[in-house]
């Protein structure tokens, strides 16, 4: 028996490779389009996005208030239509576009944005979205003193004056409050009576059953696809590829083998530097791509006591042996631009003649001999899984040792090295800030910050940083963070590596795809498959 | 009747023994997985996540509390049937397993039945022709099975055959848009030979030493000398004799039917339970490790158990102590 049905499963193998073989790869039909996935969304609430695969997924069923401009990230009018500021800068008021509706047909109103705005300020909320909202009038009494399990009640800051413009009042002046609106509303007709605790787990981060987006989601296989068909009510019009399936691959290099088979018909983000060269030669291919609002950077533990790092001259000196120049051409092959400073090329307020620390071993060989830097030895850790992170670690490491400075390195999984990070057990670690697209920096280098994981402490950039929220004036916005990038700089907290590139690559047949950094899919209803 | 009852306390001693089994291991489980360093969320500096709200979603799903406590409390829901649900995925693990099971079956199983129904006719070719060469060239092959990884014969494979050739799927169980059983076949073309490969080394061997045993046996050597047809003393003496130390080594394998072959899943993208545990076990999904473990050492003890039992019934020589 059980030969026998062995012997009948190799058949089938062999007819199975068979057909197989009369088969040239696929060509693309014009209504199916095939996007690769790292893994598998966790959700696909907008409100609990906490990596970045889910936020990809997410963003094709839920699409932002708001957007933002290609060239210099400033907010731009999407389900907001228009929004003024009071002179103080205290309160916004917002209207909506009158075109939007749910795909079950309802509109989309401003007690969705305000029941939104009552989740993500509820106690019971955990996503990550609060740490912005709590300047809005009234939302930290709300988070302590409002006892219902549901996001009931109301907001003091939060007034809907009729059906499509409300009203947001602030506690005090917070300059990059619009982008932070840049959140996507839940539909209060059908989540209104769920409790705040239980909408992470509720049928709707799975099922999405009413949606805004481009997309809506058909049927979900769990670690195999995510099947989505075109939202004919979406208000910037029905996107052209009638169904967008979502392939979970978890490698990039079975990605990209699937992609050459025709078996894939786009990979956002995950094509290795190594491989572009190879898809630019095949004409059926097309490779794009753009600077992404994230640096790499060595940075310093400064809380650690008695560490030589404490010494402002030893970071220096370790920031000087370093070429990034060399870097970024011989390990992201020209796929990025050297990091300076934390503000990113993409935001306004960037300096472009910001000077970094130097490469000169010779400066930094003198520098080490003045801090009297002795028989210590740094613990360097970064995470497994990133190659370029890896060589440079190897870099530093052998450029470190020819001025005297001694590196141990420590390779982490992902959470054991997120671990250490947080029980600051590590001299020296690699890792990645994201910019975000506002130039504010207090969330790294305010020295209260809990984003400031490093230590970092500089009274008079705290107060700078401060200060750039107070104004809603670009140009002098931009002078304050040019100034403390400037403080923040000279201080050598870490050493800026690179923003890499993020690379994409997808067929040629796929036109108008024009990724931004902020969100690839920002047009995906304008993208089309020829033949 | 006394036959029944001593039968009746040998199971039940050993289903007492698989209790302490299963509590040991869940408590050695619930431990190593407290002493690797990380947890189920961590403020994630790159993404720039709220530490607050890590901190209340730690809080919302009881990981403040002590441990001991935190152990108790999955113990008493696992009493009443409570897998749990997946912290990362917010989700009971049973509806997850459910979803993810049929997929591994199907790889696991068809690459037992291939790699068995291949093993046991070979074993016996390479047994009944000892020392010939259909002997040598059965032995080479399973010795070059065994000593390939998996993993590495899935690359090497998707080098060939997706890659170069471009005639098989690298990843996946179906090609989304695309039904049917051919594309089916196409997906489990070489995750199940890579597995196919690897049970197939490991039964041959077994296959063989098991009918050479019973052939050099001296009821064997007097059939022979009877006069009785080879093919005869192979299918009435040897096989059925053959195939009793088989049973224990197949019944042991089944757990891991259904656990999955992770390394095997992961090269192939396939969606099926291993890939599932290890994503679990590296963002430390508590109670989805947790629920695996226990299913597995429940699988494990539950196959022991009867493969002690269908040995009770094969072997005669095999009574109970009284």
């Amino acid at each position: 028996m059980v030969r026998k049905s062995g012997l009948l499963l190799l058949i089938f193998f062999l007819l199975a490779l068979g057909a197989g073989c009369s088969k040239r790869p696929k060509t693309h039909l014009p209504d199916i389009l095939r996007v690769a996935s790292l893994s598998n969304p966790l959700t696909l609430n907008p409100l609990f996005i906490r990596d970045a695969s889910t936020a990809e997924a997410a963003s094709l069923l839920h699409p932002a208030l708001i957007g933002f401009d290609r060239d210099n990230l400033l907010p731009q009018p999407r389900i907001i239509s228009e929004w003024e500021v009071s002179n103080d800068g205290l309160i916004y008021l917002f209207t909506l576009r009158e075109d939007v509706f749910w795909s079950d047909g309802m509109p989309l109103t401003a007690e969705d944005i305000a029941f939104t705005l009552r989740v993500i300020c509820h106690r019971d909320y955990t996503g990550p979205l609060y740490m912005h909202m709590h300047k809005i009038s009234g939302a930290v009494e709300y988070r302590e003193r409002h006892d219902s399990p549901l996001a009931d009640g109301s907001i003091s800051g939060v007034r809907v004056i009729d059906g499509h413009s409300f009203e947001i009042s602030l506690t005090e002046k917070f300059a990059s409050f619009l982008t932070h609106m840049a959140i996507s509303p839940l539909p209060f007709h059908l989540l209104g009576s769920v409790n705040a605790a239980a909408l992470e787990s509720h049928e709707y981060s799975r099922t999405v059953t009413v949606g805004l987006g481009p997309y809506l989601l058909n049927e979900w296989v769990q670690d195999s696809y995510l099947h989505l068909t075109a939202n004919n009510k979406y208000f910037l019009g029905k996107p052209k590829i009638e169904n967008l399936y979502l392939c979970i691959v978890p490698n990039q290099e079975t990605q990209l083998i699937e992609l050459l088979a025709g078996r894939l018909d786009l990979l956002p983000t995950s094509v290795k530097v190594e491989d572009i060269a190879k898809l630019r030669d095949d004409p059926t291919l097309a490779v794009y791509s753009h600077l992404r609002l994230a640096y790499d950077y060595l940075g310093f533990n400064m809380k650690k006591e008695n560490s030589p790092l404490a010494d402002k001259r030893v970071r220096q000196a370790l920031a000087m042996t370093l070429d990034r120049e060399e870097i970024v051409a011989n390990l992201l092959l020209g796929f990025g631009q050297v990091a300076h400073g934390p503000l990113s090329p993409l935001q306004f307020a960037y300096n472009s003649e910001l000077e970094g620390m130097p490469f000169n071993p010779d400066w930094a060989q003198s520098k080490i001999l003045e801090a009297g830097f002795g028989e210590y030895e740094l613990k360097l850790i970064y995470n497994a899984g990133n190659l370029v992170r890896e060589n440079v670690a190897l870099l530093f490491k052998e450029r470190a040792a020819k001025i005297g400075v001694k590196i141990r390195i420590t390779l982490l999984e992902w959470e054991a090295f997120l671990d250490a990070l947080h029980k600051g057990d590590f001299d020296i670690i690699i890792l990645g800030h994201g910019t975000g697209v506002d130039p504010d920096l207090t969330y790294y280098w305010h020295s209260k910050s809990p984003g400031n994981s490093l230590g970092y402490s500089n009274t008079e950039v705290d107060l700078l940083l401060e200060e750039g929220l107070q104004t809603g004036d670009l140009e002098e916005r931009t002078q304050i963070y040019r100034h403390a990038e400037q403080l923040i700089v000279d201080d050598a907290p870490l050493i800026w590596l690179y923003y890499r590139e993020a690379v994409h690559a997808a067929t040629a047949n796929l036109k108008y795809f024009t990724p931004h950094p902020v969100s690839l899919f920002y047009n995906v209803h304008e993208w089309s498959l020829v033949q | 009747m006394k036959a029944g009852s001593s039968m009746q306390k040998f199971v039940l001693r050993r289903l007492a023994e698989t209790c302490i089994v299963l509590l040991g291991v869940t408590l050695v489980t619930f431990l190593m997985m407290h002493l690797a360093p990380g947890q189920p969320l961590q403020a994630n500096p790159e993404l720039r996540l709220d530490p607050t709200a890590v901190e209340r979603w730690l809080q919302l799903r009881e990981l403040d509390k002590p441990l001991a406590a935190q152990y108790l409390a999955w113990l008493s829901r696992v009493c009443t049937g409570n897998l749990g649900i997946s912290l990362l995925h917010n989700r009971p693990v049973l509806d997850m397993i459910r979803e993810r099971l049929p997929a591994t079956l199907l790889l696991t199983g068809s690459s037992l039945m291939l790699g068995l129904g291949a093993a046991l006719p070979l074993g016996v070719i390479a047994a009944a022709k000892e020392g010939k060469p259909a002997d040598g060239i059965i032995d080479f092959i399973s010795l070059c099975f065994i000593s390939l990884p998996g993993f590495w014969l899935g690359m090497i494979l998707i080098m060939v055959f997706s890659y170069q050739l471009k005639l098989l799927p690298a990843a996946g169980m179906v090609t989304p848009g695309e039904s049917g059983m051919a594309d089916l076949f196409k997906h489990m073309a070489m995750p199940v030979s890579v597995l196919a490969a690897g049970t197939f080394a490991y039964y041959v061997r077994y296959v063989r030493f098991a009918v050479l045993e019973i052939l050099n046996q001296d009821f064997v050597r007097t059939a022979k000398a009877k006069g009785v047809p080879p093919a005869l003393i192979l299918c009435r003496h040897v096989l059925p004799n053959a195939s009793i130390p088989l049973v224990t080594l197949v019944a042991l394998s089944i757990p891991f039917l259904f656990t999955g072959a992770s390394v095997t899943e992961y090269v192939f993208s396939w969606p099926g339970m291993g890939r599932w545990i290890i994503t679990a076990t590296l963002s430390r999904d508590y109670t989805v490790i947790m629920a695996v473990n226990l299913i597995i050492a429940v699988l494990v003890s539950l196959a022991n158990l009867s493969a002690d039992l269908l040995y009770l019934v094969f072997d005669p020589r095999v009574r109970l102590r009284e």
